[in-house]
């Protein structure tokens, strides 16, 4: 039995209500003018565990999940839950690198990761390096999430709502949300946008599962009629090389990806910290699950799809779906998607305000560097919107390969904080020339030896750090006075 | 607090590689949801035990 498309009025009401809900959830969560750069991009590092938690975990997910990871499983099964499971495992970096970060972020007063890292190797040109790094990876990766919006609108209501349409939207509401009030109006948006994620996807899902006999029904029909969808190398998208390229850039995402790095320089206290962490990993493996459940559902239902980015618009407009879930359900992944964009538009912001500006001009103070920064939001916005338009198809891979530019930054962060021989020129070679290598492998669509972009960007970049910083000056005053005061500090605070 | 970390970080990276080998050598024939997609899980709620463990030491100034 064929779909139908959503009524177009209804996915009006539903975008309506959650914008209006949005807009006075930030309009809320103003307190005052901001005091200083830390007031307006990092909530005043005062930040609680629940709502960093909730904050981290809209972040984190995007319309990839229900829509991207869907697609993956739909096309190369279980392999897929692996792909995310270990990307989630890989929190366990801010179990140890979370307290360094928001040590020195509170001693030292920065502002941004790439402030951090220009400190700590007592250079500027490695905060200006990273910081433009961030911003030439995370565009991409913005301008995905607001396609995916563009596609879902456009595939639910079977173009009622056009690409453009729901492209704009998102763009729009992403740059209001980030600039109403900074990191607070996005952390408490986010909150709330997190909450509807995953009450709305976990619904849904439980609503198919039973449509389609429930749960061992479920299970039993996977097995019987797509048992390679249950295993991995399973029907051979998810081959070990396949698999390894996916996993490695999403394993470092927690201190890879700026907009995510920074929140670790915003709770309260390292009590807050161990919430925020503990309870994002709860969050993350139901919402993975749920995610799966929901892809795995589409490939019972429509085995023959001619695209795997069809299984979630599909499935929404679908018989088993009652129109007013699937529409509570499209605001979910709505909010996914836009949570992770201000997000990142907030954080890009900060980088060019603090590190590439702050850096280029002669010492701006902190009020001319907030204006540039809310300048930049929509700048940004509309870049990443222009990407969009470009319609680059499998969301997945766009996803992955800005994940695998900004893997080359893990040798410096590494070594910032366990490697006191690391210099600034290691640095700025492993960045640019891992970063270049990765540019040049995505470009040309080539796969070295069968290995992903990601692999050789690490390789590269680490291979870069350990050489050039042997044959360079190390930053002596500056490694010790860092490294010095998170030895005494980490002692101290019981961090392994 | 050194032999502790060694001790973490060890357990971490084995943990890490078995999610990694376990499904493509072993469970790689299991065709049911009892093999791979239970194993990740497992192995997920594993690694948030370890996460609490790890932090389990973490204490702010009076």
């Amino acid at each position: 039995m064929e779909g139908f498309p959503v009524n177009p009025a209804w996915v009006g009401w539903g975008i309506a209500v959650y914008v209006a809900a949005s807009l006075w959830i930030a309009l809320l969560s103003r307190s005052g003018k901001a005091q200083n750069l830390s007031d307006y991009f990092l909530a005043k590092r005062s930040l609680g565990g629940v709502v960093a938690a909730l904050s981290y975990g809209a972040t984190t997910y995007s319309a990839f999940m229900l829509i991207g990871l869907a697609g993956l499983t739909y096309q190369g099964g279980v392999g897929a839950l692996g792909f995310e499971l270990i990307y989630l495992s890989g929190m366990v970096l801010v179990a140890f690198f979370g307290p360094r970060f928001w040590l020195v972020g509170k001693k030292f007063g920065y502002v941004t990761p790439s402030e951090m890292l220009g400190d700590r190797y007592d250079s500027k040109a490695v905060a200006v390096t990273t910081a433009v790094a961030g911003c030439l990876f995370l565009i991409p990766y913005s301008a995905v999430q607001l396609a995916g919006v563009g596609y879902l609108l456009e595939g639910m209501t079977d173009g009622a709502v056009s690409f453009t349409a729901g492209a704009v939207l998102a763009t729009v509401l992403s740059v209001v949300l980030a600039w109403i009030a900074g990191m607070r109006s996005v952390a408490w948006t986010d909150a709330f946008q997190s909450i509807v994620m995953i009450v709305t996807a976990t619904a849904v899902v439980l609503v198919v599962i039973e449509a389609l006999g429930g749960f061992g029904t479920f299970f039993d029909t996977l097995e019987r009629e797509h048992p390679a969808w249950m295993a991995v190398p399973g029907n051979g998208f998810f081959s070990f090389a396949t698999f390894f390229g996916l996993t490695l850039p999403w394993f470092f995402f927690s201190i890879s990806n700026p907009q995510v790095s920074q929140r670790l320089f915003m709770p309260a206290t390292l009590r807050e910290m161990r919430r925020m962490l503990l309870i994002f990993m709860v969050f993350g493996l139901v919402y993975t699950l749920v995610a799966i459940l929901w892809g795995f559902s589409a490939l019972i239902r429509f085995p023959d799809l001619p695209s795997a980015d069809l299984a979630t618009p599909k499935l929404l407009s679908s018989e088993l779906v009652p129109p007013v879930l699937g529409v509570v359900v499209m605001v979910g992944i709505l909010a996914a998607a836009i949570s992770t964009v201000d997000s990142i538009l907030l954080t890009l912001s900060s980088l060019f305000a603090r590190d590439i500006y702050g850096n280029l001009r002669r010492n701006p103070d902190w009020t001319r560097q907030l204006q540039v920064g809310k300048i930049v939001i929509p700048l940004i916005a509309v870049l990443a919107y222009v990407f969009a338009r470009l319609k680059l198809n499998l969301i997945a891979v766009l996803a992955v390969s800005s994940s695998a530019g900004l893997l080359v930054m893990v040798p410096a962060i590494f070594g910032a904080f366990f490697w006191k021989r690391g210099t600034a020129a290691g640095v700025l070679a492993s960045v640019i020339g891992g970063g270049l290598l990765v540019l040049w492998l995505e470009w040309t669509q080539t796969k070295l030896w069968g290995q992903a972009s990601g692999v050789w960007g690490l390789s590269i970049s680490t291979v870069l750090f350990v050489t050039v910083s042997l044959f360079t000056r190390k930053p002596e005053h500056k490694a010790e006075q860092f490294l010095g005061y998170l030895k005494k500090s980490l002692e101290e605070k019981g961090v392994m | 607090m050194r032999n502790k970390r060694i001790l973490a970080v060890s357990l971490v990276m084995g943990l890490i590689l078995s999610a990694y080998w376990t499904p493509y050598t072993w469970l790689s024939q299991v065709h049911a949801w009892t093999g791979s997609f239970l194993f990740w899980v497992m192995f997920v709620l594993a690694a948030i035990l370890l996460n609490v463990w790890i932090t389990s030491g973490w204490r702010d100034s009076r």
